[in-house]
């Protein structure tokens, strides 16, 4: 009981992680793949020097030719070299783009990699929990969603820390005045980048809210509209949408007019560094300004800094508009950290005390008990034996714990307390053969089906296995037999049918243990006796079966009759 | 590229607004553009004075028009910048409901049973996926490369016409190539995998749903570990041709750039060029290539639209066979004789049939009189959520006909599956927004037993189902359901298994009121047995 009220304390924590966790494991992950970010970064740093290094050559040439009066021809070689230069800035651009989506990739194929364990230590029924669709969609768009925080948003904030720098060095090295000029916006780059955060922040909040909105009001619209149309009110429904689609545009304006304001403040000081550095540079050039550097000034180095004063702000400008990569990101991962921390019950399944695993030929409960709410155990210190070869039927009311005690025989659900052991190991060591009470069809062929569970299976072995079944007229009156198409939905199958499918896998596969929950419910009387006739012939074969049964019809196979009820074996 | 047709169309509707727009961007990139120009111009021009000045020759300079002009540029590239970003993003949440408004338009004015291809939460997903990109036309398509191309136009043509036309050439033609390697080119390049991207994610969706679904049969089989390395192995084929595309936009993106940089480099050759030969002052010489310079920020906004453009005319495409643009559709609740003309709801020899399998119903006939109870008890999976989709006029139908009333102002019809939207209470029982006493909703509720319920709510019968609203339990849905059929004024009522999720006391007790409230109207209830059904005057079975 300590356990399960532990359990479900961290469960109630980890589903709502909070945003400090989530960046916590961003950047985790961003260490893990700290090589390929820091290539990209180097690519940036590149794209950065030659930048400067190409702006150097641009004053150069201009001053060569308009102060020194060089002719062009003459500087035809720094023509061909800075057109190198250009050659060279872009050859990093596209190596940073190269480097940059690598890290994502692999960051993202390792989270995938993580869910999907994390799916098998929930086992299948935890998971029913959640809709599959969902499960797949985190799997898939989520993990995608963080794609922009590794690809651009890390690497971008990790070159504002370096570009500006650089060519802040540069224009010292040039006109320390103007330097000073740029030096007084920098130590405003920490505000800049709060301001541009915190607008941005908003920006999204907002953005994503609504177009939540916006687009659950449309979803919802769309799965009403049959409704909607049989109360003809498709009409009325478009008017609402448009109405509230209108409220919703002029509540996020308001926002967002405050919102853009700290990315216009960024765009000002930009522009009014340019201007001021203009100014300066002009005046200097003229000899109006007596004091410092500016007597030094030539059009070079006047050029130079004028030419790098916008390169200063620009990896600033490129950040806040990556901004909203960092926000779907956190978003993404808040989530996928609820799903990943979920503890597994799987985990917590008791170890087998050396003594007890030896070699035994039957399945063996002790005392075993599982509650999901420690008030009301549905499986209550339950001892039971089955014999390897013996067919075991479970008999009781719905609810009472038959399908729970299948769960525990199969390994799906450990138990809080007491031990299982099947033929000597653990629940679900050695494969097994399961019969839910929805038989699970893949989309694909009758081979394709059989095949999930034995993939070298051979057409032989296949038919033989559906001939066991009992399955083999209706397979060879299809066109392309055992090739032909089961659709999804058990469309063209009929449920008797579905069932003995499942079945033609446990021939196939050729289990010791068979696990069967209600393998009659809802079949006519026909159907009943065929998948009765299936399972003599199963156990006649050796195999261990147990099964729950609402069906007198089965009895006749047990060797050994049970009674759940309110989680306690009743002898029957 | 015909595909995006109708969207531009919808989009192009705004048209003063996308004009306001583009101005305001164009106002933007120019004050930029300006700003670097004027001021190398100015620096350039101070160099020579000062040089002049020095040497002791006399030479004047105006410094106050360059330099206000640096003064209003800076400040015009802020103010323009913010009223820019403020206008396309109202622009753009505008085109965002008028793109869903149309879709869903053309979503209603198919019958039910066309759309049922159209079910599902995969559909969902792309659905909202597709409009997206319907969305991003404007400002990441159309604008840019407007912008793009309206700009360079300008740069080149007053290069033309006062520098040299050999100067104004050779720009064009390095400008020309860089549009052409950012656009047209990338788009090439990256068509077919950017359009295949969402089908190969709908088809991995799948495979992960699958696997999800058959975990139990899986993990029991031991097969649960490979079967996950080959989920993820899909996924990362899909993410390494997702990276092929991002590599590609990168790598024009580069190229761009650099014939961009190409072009300044031209332009100063030239420019050099005629200044050396005394037909071009130095400070003009320099302003030109530092205005191209500048057009960087705007080609490098091109591949990301044109690398993804693939993907879009392939959203287009999929929501143009969705909502089926086409003429020879037939309205819903079709070819039935007209209103208010009807003594009897009569069934002959109807044949229905899912999908390829064997009929349903075959041969099915029935008559039900004017103001007869008919109640039609039958097994799960017989038939009877088809039949009484068809008499509601909703299903498909494979042979025989239906005559009786038709549309939703003569048949009223409870799905036996639960549908509430997420919209008020009143919404929810008035969904066509018929005026209605509140009086009248009140009695009903009592009626269906929900009035307690309602009133507790603190907005009534205002309050918002569903999301940031009240969740109301599978029954209380269902009741709700119920009341919304009870107070259509159809002449018709179809109730497929109206009791689902109801204690017993809650059925009796409207069972009670339904025959008074229904008092000379024609009801047809389907159930699994005759004791989830109201007092009747006749219960047939089915199959």
């Amino acid at each position: 009981m300590e356990s399960t009220l532990a359990g479900t304390r961290t469960r109630a924590k980890a589903t709502a992680p909070e945003p400090s966790q989530a960046r916590g494991w961003l950047t985790a992950l961003a260490r893990d793949h700290r090589r390929e970010i820091a290539l990209t970064v180097a690519a940036g740093s590149a794209v950065g020097v030659f930048t400067v290094l190409l702006m150097a050559m641009l004053a150069w040439i201009i001053h060569q030719a308009i102060i020194t009066q060089v002719t062009t021809e003459a500087l035809l070689p720094w023509f061909a070299a800075t057109a190198l230069v250009m050659a060279l800035r872009a050859l990093a651009q596209g190596l940073q783009a190269r480097t940059t989506a690598l890290a994502s990739h692999r960051i993202r194929a390792r989270v995938r990699q993580q869910l999907t364990e994390s799916w098998r230590r929930a086992g299948p029924v935890s998971l029913k929990a959640h809709s599959a669709a969902t499960l797949a969609s985190e799997w898939l768009d989520q993990v995608e969603a963080l794609h922009g925080y590794f690809a651009r948003f890390l690497p971008q904030m990790m070159l504002c820390g370096l570009v500006p720098i650089l060519i802040l060095l540069v224009v010292l090295s040039q006109d320390w005045l103007a330097a000073v000029f740029l030096l007084l916006s920098a130590p405003l780059i920490p505000l800049f980048m709060a301001l541009v955060g915190m607008g941005a922040e908003r920006v999204n909040q907002q953005h994503f809210e609504v177009l939540g909105r916006l687009s659950g009001q449309f979803l919802d619209k769309v799965r009403a509209l049959s409704t909607l149309q049989l109360f003809g009110a498709t009409e009325q429904a478009a008017a609402s949408l448009q109405s509230r689609s209108d409220t919703f545009r002029s509540v996020t304006m308001k926002t967002l007019k405050v919102a853009f304001l700290s990315s216009a403040v960024l765009e000002f000081f930009a522009s009014v560094a340019i201007a001021v550095v203009a100014m300066y540079i002009g005046f200097g050039l003229l000899g109006y300004i007596a004091f410092g550097p500016a007597e030094e000034l030539t059009l070079f180095s006047g050029l130079f800094v004028l030419l790098l004063a916008p390169e200063f702000f620009q990896p600033l400008r490129q950040l806040a508009q990556n901004y909203h990569d960092r926000a779907a990101a956190l978003g993404a991962a808040t989530l996928l950290l609820g799903r990943l921390d979920n503890p597994a019950p799987g985990v917590e399944a008791p170890a087998i005390s050396a003594n007890s695993r030896t070699a035994s030929n039957d399945i063996r409960l002790n005392r075993v008990t599982v509650c999901y709410d420690p008030q009301k155990p549905v499986l209550d210190r339950v001892n039971l034996t089955i014999k390897q070869g013996q067919c075991l039927v479970l008999q009781g009311p719905s609810g009472g714990g038959k399908s729970t005690l299948l769960n525990v025989l199969a390994g799906f659900v450990p138990p809080n307390e007491g031990t299982v052991t099947v033929f000597g190991q653990v629940p679900g060591h050695q494969p097994f053969g399961w019969l839910g009470q929805s038989p699970y069809l893949l989309q694909g062929s009758w081979a394709d089906n059989l095949r999930l569970v034995r993939p070298n299976a051979t057409e032989q072995d296949i038919h033989q296995a559906l001939a066991l079944a009992g399955l083999t007229s209706q397979v060879s009156a299809r066109k392309s037999g055992i090739h032909s198409h089961v659709s999804e939905l058990g469309q063209g199958l009929s449920g008797g049918q579905a069932r003995r499918l499942s079945l033609a896998r446990v021939f196939l596969a050729d289990y010791g243990l068979v696990l069967l929950d209600e393998p009659t419910a809802g079949l006519d009387p026909a159907s009943q006796q065929d998948i009765r006739a299936a399972l003599a012939r199963l156990k006649a074969a050796g195999k261990t079966l147990v099964l729950a049964s609402h069906h007198d019809s089965l009895l006749a196979l047990a060797d050994q009759v049970v009674r759940v009820d309110n989680g306690k074996i009743v002898d029957g | 590229m015909a595909e995006l047709k109708p969207w531009l169309q919808l989009i192009l509707k705004q048209r003063r607004r996308l004009f306001v727009g583009a101005l305001l961007l164009l106002l933007t990139l120019l004050s930029g553009l300006g700003l670097l120009a004027l001021s190398g111009w100015f620096i350039t021009a101070t160099a020579v004075t000062g040089l002049l000045w020095a040497s002791g020759v006399f030479a004047s300079l105006n410094i106050y028009v360059p330099g206000g002009g640096i003064r209003l540029f800076a400040v015009a590239r802020t103010v323009s910048r913010y009223l820019e970003r403020v206008y396309n993003h109202d622009t753009v949440l505008r085109l965002l409901s008028a793109v869903r408004i149309r879709m869903f338009r053309e979503l209603a004015a198919i019958s039910q049973t066309q759309r049922t291809r159209l079910q599902g939460s995969d559909w969902m997903i792309r659905l909202t996926g597709d409009l997206d990109a319907m969305d991003a036309l404007y400002l990441r398509l159309i604008a840019p490369s407007g912008l793009a191309l309206s700009i360079s136009a300008l740069l080149v043509l007053v290069a033309y016409v006062w520098l040299s036309p050999t100067l104004a050439l050779s720009v064009a033609g390095a400008l020309a190539l860089a549009f052409l390697v950012a656009t047209v080119l990338l788009h090439w390049r990256n068509r077919q995998q950017a359009a295949e991207r969402t089908v190969q994610l709908g088809w991995h969706r799948n495979r992960a749903i699958q696997y999800l679904e058959g975990q139990a049969e899986v993990t029991a089989a031991g097969l649960s570990g490979q079967l996950a390395e080959t989920l993820c192995t899909g996924a990362e084929t899909l993410s390494h041709t997702q990276w092929q595309v991002d590599q590609r936009i990168g790598w024009h993106q580069a190229l761009a750039t650099f014939l961009v940089h190409l072009g300044a480099l031209l332009a100063l050759w030239f420019g050099l060029q005629l200044h050396a030969g005394d037909t071009l002052s130095g400070p003009v010489a320099v302003a030109l290539p530092l205005a191209i310079l500048g057009l960087v920020e705007v080609y490098t906004l091109l591949p990301d639209a044109f690398g993804q453009l693939g993907a879009t005319v392939a959203s287009a495409g999929r929501l143009n066979r969705d909502c089926a643009f086409q003429t020879d559709r037939p309205p819903a609740g079709q070819g039935r004789p007209a209103a208010g003309q009807w003594e009897k709801v009569s069934i002959s020899n109807l044949v229905i049939r899912t999908g390829t399998g064997p009929a349903i119903l075959d041969g099915f006939s029935l008559e039900v009189p004017l103001g007869q109870w008919l109640g039609i008890v039958g097994q799960s999976g017989g038939g009877k959520s088809s039949l009484a989709d068809a008499v509601a006029g909703v299903g498909e139908v494979s042979g025989g006909h239906i005559r009786g009333p038709s549309g939703a102002s003569e048949i009223a019809y409870l799905t036996q599956r639960t549908v509430l939207l997420h919209d008020s209470v009143r919404n929810n029982l008035v969904p066509d927004g018929r005026p209605m006493a509140d009086d009248r909703l009140w009695r009903v509720l009592a009626m269906v037993g929900l009035a307690d319920r309602i009133a507790r709510m603190p907005a009534q019968l205002d309050a918002w189902l569903g999301p940031y609203g009240t969740t109301l339990s599978g029954g209380e849905g269902r009741r709700l359901a119920l009341a919304r059929v009870l107070l259509s004024e159809a002449s018709l009522i179809v109730l497929d298994e109206p009791f689902t999720g109801l204690d017993k006391a809650t059925q009796a007790s409207i069972c009670q009121q339904l025959p008074g409230w229904l008092e000379s109207r024609t009801v047809i209830a389907l159930a699994h047995s005759p004791s989830a059904l109201p007092p009747m005057d006749r219960i047939i079975h089915l199959g």
